[in-house]
């Protein structure tokens, strides 16, 4: 059950068209990723050979050997569609919308990469310097960043509000060692002291994560311990307080509820820190292993190829279109939730 | 006030101690330090999975010859107990002994200190720029918002909010730089820079400055405007200024002799933090226009396995964010009548 308040909010959202619109595409484009390997792939989404259907798209490879071809490793299957129609019997390649993974180097014998965007060769964005599909890396790119950057997020509060919330609840000392020890953490620059991590142990997915959890958990802890300090000397607390409920009810089911409903306008703004930061690590080659894809890796190819302006036009114009879009959501979802009246003068 | 300085002062020394711990935990990582002997220990242990991290420029075993590791030991003093090794090197780094470049052979001190001007240029050049620009634009969206001018501007303040400055630097990089060839590519200074005379001088250093500092503002001109903006309409829409208006006293005096200052305290919240940006500069905007200051340094130092330089900047940084907290509190303190320690959370 909703409560009236939040239904007000939500209307004020949805009447905030700029940011509702965006908060729609960008959860189709989100959910749209998650299944990525239907829309950007090698493999086809459908093979008709010999009167029997085949789905190669997710599971475990089928090699050449299956379709009547004459070798054992994976199947090409854009080369297995010129072949059927070559041999005109009625079988056929359904391929996805862009036919390339984004690992794949797929290299020419006259030419060297990157290649430029053309129709005809299906990059519709070009390829890399290696010859892998510009497209097919952003869009496996914006999947990792997003994930990467929910995650991140996810622990991040978690640890943020719990700490917040612990340190307005019981003050006093625990909260003097808090306090410096976000001070402490606060006066360290975070990016290069990611990238000094990054530099001696080699990170993966969740290394990277945890060093990013492990200096930037801060950034809920003063917002919570304030909102948890003003709410404690509320009377209804003071009142469960009087009734005999416990230290984890009061924190449970009353402060908690009421701290942290403002704690949602918060969240576009991380999704976008977190990203850029991704982004930021991976262009200077500090983030995740190669040849995971990723926009701040395609930046870097893209500034050092700058005689190429198709890669680094497309990173720069993702990221560009994403960013404004997480922000538009972001001021909505803060407009809604304290629309600000103003006095002013004629 | 001068309680307040003081207490806020002895405060200092906890956060201190503090991060030069978090920095000497840190130094634990360099070559022939106790983290890279566990971890070779734990390589040695699954020798099957090496192959999966060679060949990339920023990971990897660096090229340090026998006799650095040596040194970095002797340094960071690995082979004494852990709290002597601390204060060892504590009782250096307060003496600006930062330890030896394996790169340049020449005290860590020596080389930053070598880049310091450049980032010191275009520090300050931006502060300049951002606070020119962003206080005068700020009271004016205020005085009209919700105009014409207003929502232009807006627009461009929400673009710049929205992109981080590292992509506003690329972009422009790619646009003016490489594109329409207005600007050069990057570096502080052209090729023939000795050759020139003083004007041109001027002008070969300006046209090399043009899209670093508009990338620079980018960062901070959105949050500054805003900023501004914002808690100059909240003082209008204030009592005391309505009051004012009410006497009859006229609208701009009201937003000068009144409004104005009591706009100002968030906006010195935030100026401290401008000393970590005028020492240290952006390493990510300093490597992409190539700028040889004090950030490309930092992170050419890394990609060079240069530990000593890498360690100094941390610590140089670490203290210069600190010595910038510390600014920004001053700063409230001095604009701010109304601060008083220890009274934060019933003042706010």
């Amino acid at each position: 059950m909703l409560s009236p308040l939040a239904v007000k909010q939500w209307r004020r959202f949805r009447s905030i068209r700029r940011g509702y619109w965006s908060a729609l595409i960008l959860t189709a484009t989100i959910v749209l990723s998650l299944g990525a390997e239907l829309l950007v792939n090698s493999r086809a989404l459908v093979v008709f050979y010999q009167g029997e259907l085949f789905f190669p798209t997710y599971g475990a490879f089928l090699p050449g050997t299956t379709f009547g071809l004459d070798y054992d490793f994976e199947t090409d299957y854009r080369d297995l569609k010129r072949v059927f129609a070559q041999r005109g019997e009625g079988d056929w390649v359904l391929l996805p919308p862009v036919a390339f993974n984004a690992l794949e180097n797929d290299l020419k014998t006259d030419s060297y990469p990157p290649y430029s965007p053309s129709l005809r060769s299906g990059h519709y964005l070009g390829t890399d310097s290696t010859g892998r599909d510009v497209l097919a890396r952003l869009v496996y790119g914006f999947r990792t960043a997003m994930a990467f950057s929910f995650v991140l997020l996810a622990f991040n509060y978690a640890i943020g509000i719990a700490t917040g919330c612990a340190m307005g609840f019981w003050g006093g000392a625990f909260d003097l060692l808090f306090q410096r020890l976000i001070e402490i953490l606060n006066n360290v620059p975070t990016l290069y002291v990611i990238m000094i991590v990054a530099s001696v142990v080699v990170p993966n997915f969740w290394t990277l994560l945890a060093v990013m959890v492990l200096l930037g958990w801060t950034q809920m802890t003063w917002y919570m311990r304030t909102s948890t300090y003003k709410e404690k000397s509320r009377e209804y607390v003071v009142a469960a307080r009087a009734l005999g409920a416990t230290s984890v009810r009061m924190i449970g089911s009353h402060i908690l509820p009421n701290a942290i409903s403002v704690i949602v306008t918060f969240i576009p703004f991380s999704v976008a820190g977190g990203v850029t930061l991704l982004t930021a690590l991976d262009y200077l080659g500090f983030g995740l292993p190669p040849p995971t894809p990723s926009w701040g890796e395609m930046l870097s190819q893209g500034t050092s190829h700058l005689e190429s302006p198709w890669i680094v036009t497309s990173v720069v114009a993702a990221m560009v279109v994403v960013l404004l879009m997480v922000t538009y959501v972001g001021e909505a979802i803060r407009e809604a939730f304290d629309p600000k009246q103003f006095t002013y003068y004629e | 006030m001068t309680s307040y300085f003081v207490r806020r002062f002895l405060l200092i020394l906890p956060t201190f101690l503090g991060v030069t711990v978090l920095v000497f935990t840190l130094t634990r990582l360099v070559p022939g330090g106790p983290i890279e002997r566990m971890l070779n220990e734990a390589a040695m242990a699954g020798a099957d999975n090496a192959g999966a991290t060679s060949g990339y420029d920023g990971h990897g075993a660096g090229a340090l010859s026998d006799q650095q590791i040596e040194e970095l030991k002797a340094y960071y003093g690995f082979d004494k107990p852990v709290l002597v090794a601390y204060a060892d090197w504590l009782g250096k780094v307060l003496t600006l002994d930062l330890g030896t470049s394996t790169r340049y052979s020449e005290p860590v001190w020596e080389t930053v200190k070598g880049r310091l001007p450049i980032s010191i240029f275009y520090g300050v050049a931006t502060l300049i720029l951002t606070y020119g620009v962003c206080v005068p634009l700020g009271i004016v969206k205020a005085i009209r918002h919700k105009t014409a001018f207003d929502n232009l501007s807006s627009a461009v303040v929400f673009f710049g909010y929205a992109i981080p400055s590292y992509v506003v630097a690329i972009a422009l990089l790619t646009g003016f730089a490489a594109n329409l060839e207005w600007f050069p590519l990057g570096g502080f200074v052209s090729d023939d820079f000795d050759d020139l005379s003083g004007l041109e001088k001027a002008g070969d250093v300006a046209s090399h400055a043009v899209l670093p500092l508009l990338s620079y503002m980018a960062g901070s001109f959105a949050v500054t405007t805003l900023l501004m903006k914002n808690s100059l309409m909240d003082n209008l829409a204030a009592e005391y200024v309505r009051t004012a208006i009410a006497k009859g006293m006229n609208f701009r005096a009201a937003v000068f002799g009144h409004a104005l200052r009591n706009s100002l305290i968030p906006i010195a919240t935030s100026f401290g933090n401008n000393i970590t940006l005028i020492v240290t500069g952006s390493f990510l905007i300093e490597k992409i226009f190539n700028i040889d200051g004090f950030g490309l340094l930092g992170f050419e130092s890394l990609v060079e396995r240069d530990y000593p330089v890498v360690m100094g900047i941390l610590v140089i940084s670490s203290l210069l964010f600190l010595i910038g907290n510390i600014l920004s509190d001053v700063c409230v303190a001095l604009t701010d009548p109304r601060v008083k320690f220890g009274s934060g959370e019933s003042g706010q």
